[in-house]
């Protein structure tokens, strides 16, 4: 952890605004990005992005700085995300509703996330249609092979950083991400076919 | 080398960790079997799409002002409240400081530089 960071999280420790606002400019692309490829929903994702910032607003006391502050923050999303997964498949579970099913086949898995540019009409589709295809793929996975997924090959964080975020074994992640990918190359190769 | 035991070295293969003999082994094993290079080419696919997903996500321009709100409420107006304009920008010492420069040079101006004695009566 660099001095400029230990400052910044020991000003957040005093809860000085400033320093919430420069955490949340910091790393808000990349928890919101965990967070939605976890659940596959644009509006859900906002949600619970928004609350993993209020939780670590409220709870930065208990961290420690043993791990890097990046890590402790994707370990809160991590939660809050398999959290929301158990929530929702229970709620699909229990009987969900017509609405919720037209809810469901609303969300925007399949709908291409916002982009920081235009691009030409004919690469927005191709890259639209792929982004579908892939976050569907990932939905086929449980939250666990999914984090997994999700923290390696989308967000590209080292095996050990992944060990920090999901307090897993390196061997562990190792065979499980093997397995996850594997599910996905199937997932795929069965759309194609 | 059986299929079986060839796709499972396909992840550390393609991650770059399967070094020495272990990769020597795979790559003449991939030579000769055209099912495990199909194999292989499909899961390097599928982890290059998975790659790209990556650019494409952003925050809202909503996010910040939206956690700001909720913090807001759940404190009770504690945190993130508006402040008076002035204050809210310029920390209260700072302006304190100034006061009492202005004063000072204010006094050694107008004050200190005047006469102070009585004029006696004519």
């Amino acid at each position: 952890m660099t001095v400029a960071e230990r400052l910044l999280i020991a000003r957040l420790k005093e809860r000085d605004e400033r320093a919430f606002n420069e955490i949340v400019r910091a790393h808000g692309d990349k928890v919101f990005s965990l967070v939605y490829r976890m659940i596959g929903n644009r509006a859900e994702a906002e949600d619970l992005a928004q609350e993993v910032f209020v939780t670590v607003f409220k709870t930065v006391d208990t961290f420690r700085g043993e791990s890097k502050f990046s890590t402790w923050l994707l370990r809160i999303a991590a939660n809050h995300c398999k959290n929301r997964i158990k929530y929702l498949s229970r709620r699909r579970t229990d009987g969900a509703g017509l609405d919720d099913l037209a809810e469901d086949k609303m969300s925007d898995v399949g709908r291409a996330p916002m982009q920081s540019h235009i691009d030409a009409p004919d690469v927005l589709l191709e890259a639209a249609e792929l982004d579908r295809i892939m976050q569907a793929a990932i939905g086929e996975l449980d939250e666990e092979h999914r984090l997994l997924i999700v923290l390696r090959d989308v967000e590209e964080l080292s095996y050990e950083e992944i060990g920090e975020v999901t307090g897993l074994a390196e061997g562990t992640i190792k065979s499980r991400l093997h397995r996850a990918r594997m599910t996905i190359k199937e997932y795929l190769a069965r759309r194609t076919r | 080398m059986d299929h079986q035991k060839a796709a499972e070295q396909f992840s550390s293969y393609l991650d770059g960790e399967l070094v020495g003999a272990p990769r020597t082994e795979l790559e003449q094993h991939l030579a000769v079997c055209i099912q495990c290079r199909t194999e292989l080419e499909e899961l390097r696919r599928a982890m290059g799409g998975l790659g790209r997903m990556k650019s494409r996500d952003h925050a809202p321009p909503t996010f910040l002002p939206e956690i700001q709100r909720q913090i807001y409420l759940r404190s009770r107006g504690r945190f993130f409240g508006k402040r008076w304009k002035l204050f809210g920008r310029i920390p209260f010492e700072w302006v304190s400081l100034a006061t009492i420069i202005a004063m000072l040079v204010y006094y050694i101006i107008h004050l200190h530089g005047a006469p102070t004695g009585v004029k006696p009566a004519p």
